[in-house]
């Protein structure tokens, strides 16, 4: 999970979008300002996405009531088969779709799976691209950082 | 001091927008451009002031001087360096001699938020005058009554057969609506003449079911601002939802 250094976004307000979730519901980012967010972007067809949606549920799990949000971007060209990865693959944070990749393109995501740390004042403040094996304590101790600011 | 630095950069980056809502806009030979351009270089005036406060401020704190001359009598300047109290004399419980000078600080560094705050005020409303002169500015609000018999999920917008806008709504927002608000949906500039505004409303309706319906006006727009409102209500005759698009002259 390589922090992106050169990354455009980071230090900057993250985008606000709004998109409709698996589930139905519409979340609109803006909302969750005042908390931690990570938005992590997948797709069905990436097998380093499955391991890192089960690192983030995990790390979600524990510090939701610590004042963190957690949203899964689904990039599929085919919203069918993310809909059958979500159902075959439940998560305890919220699922949202992407069709036209409008969001996707916001954060310019170019590799998968990325994920983005908001802090509570709504700037990006650290950008993973790619998950490998010891990436999990170095995001965890980040996230840490978030929270207790 | 991190602080002071993201203030500056903001106030430098306001006076930048300022300047550049300052320069003459292309067609300035239009009669309503003249007090925006005026307001403008006012505005710009108040930023560059800020900003050399801010910088003035900055300047003071670094080389550890108070921001501002402090006012006469002040404790801050008794003549004697700080920390330097005459030999044999009591030691009192008095405020630490850096006290004065951090206080006035203070003070400074919240005459300079409260500024920034009135400027970027100023600004908003600059903007919203230039982008969306009075001329040629249509509003579109949204509202929404009782909201038994629908859920509202989405608006799409369009005027003239384009679409302007498509917005999705978050439980919050439907809430918020169902309290009583109103909101802008749309912000933009039509010429004067006939226009068709057709919206398109989607969402849950009776028995919970997928429920998508549209509503168009045609209206005319004349000199001046044009404000058209979206009325979500419900018809207990019918049981459905009514949709409505009102023109408010």
């Amino acid at each position: 999970m390589a922090n992106a250094q050169g990354f455009a976004l980071l230090g900057q307000s993250a985008p606000d979008f709004a998109l409709r979730s698996f589930g139905g519901t519409n979340v609109r980012l803006s909302e969750d300002r005042g908390d931690v967010v990570v938005l992590t972007f997948w797709g069905s067809q990436c097998d380093v996405c499955r391991r890192q949606l089960d690192m983030l549920d995990r790390s979600f799990t524990t510090y939701r009531s610590a004042g963190l949000h957690m949203y899964g971007v689904s990039v599929d060209d085919d919203a069918a088969h993310a809909r059958q990865f979500v159902a075959a693959h439940p998560l305890g944070f919220v699922m949202l779709e992407d069709p036209a990749k409008d969001v996707a393109r916001l954060y310019q995501i170019d590799n998968l799976p990325t994920t983005v740390l908001i802090d509570r004042g709504g700037i990006v403040r650290h950008v993973y691209r790619d998950f490998g094996p010891r990436d999990e304590a170095l995001y965890l101790s980040q996230l840490r950082e978030l929270l207790n600011e | 001091m991190q602080m002071k630095n993201k203030i500056l950069a903001m106030v430098v980056g306001m006076a930048c927008s300022c300047a550049a809502f300052a320069a003459p806009p292309p067609q300035s030979s239009a009669p309503s451009s003249a007090p925006t351009s005026a307001a403008a270089a006012a505005a710009a005036a108040k930023a560059k002031a800020i900003g050399a406060q801010v910088e003035a401020a900055l300047a003071g704190a670094d080389s550890g001087a108070p921001a501002s001359p402090p006012a006469p009598g002040s404790p801050a300047v008794a003549g004697a360096p700080a920390g330097a109290a005459p030999a044999g004399s009591p030691v009192t419980a008095t405020a630490p001699p850096g006290a004065a000078d951090t206080r006035s600080l203070d003070e400074d560094t919240q005459q300079l938020k409260k500024d920034v705050v009135d400027l970027n005020r100023d600004l908003f409303v600059l903007e919203e005058e230039l982008l969306f002169p009075a001329n040629t500015q249509v509003a579109v609000y949204v509202s929404m009554d009782v909201g038994e018999f629908f859920a509202l999920d989405s608006i799409t917008l369009k005027i003239d057969n384009k679409e302007v806008t498509n917005y999705l709504y978050t439980p919050r927002e439907v809430d918020a609506l169902l309290k009583g608000g109103v909101q802008r949906l749309y912000l933009g500039n039509l010429k004067v003449g006939n226009h068709e505004l057709v919206a398109f409303f989607s969402g849950k309706g009776p028995d919970n079911r997928d429920y998508r319906r549209g509503a168009s006006l045609k209206f005319d727009k004349s000199i001046g601002a044009k404000y058209l409102e979206l009325k979500i209500e419900d018809r207990q005759r019918k049981m459905q939802p009514e949709f409505e698009i009102k023109d408010w002259e």
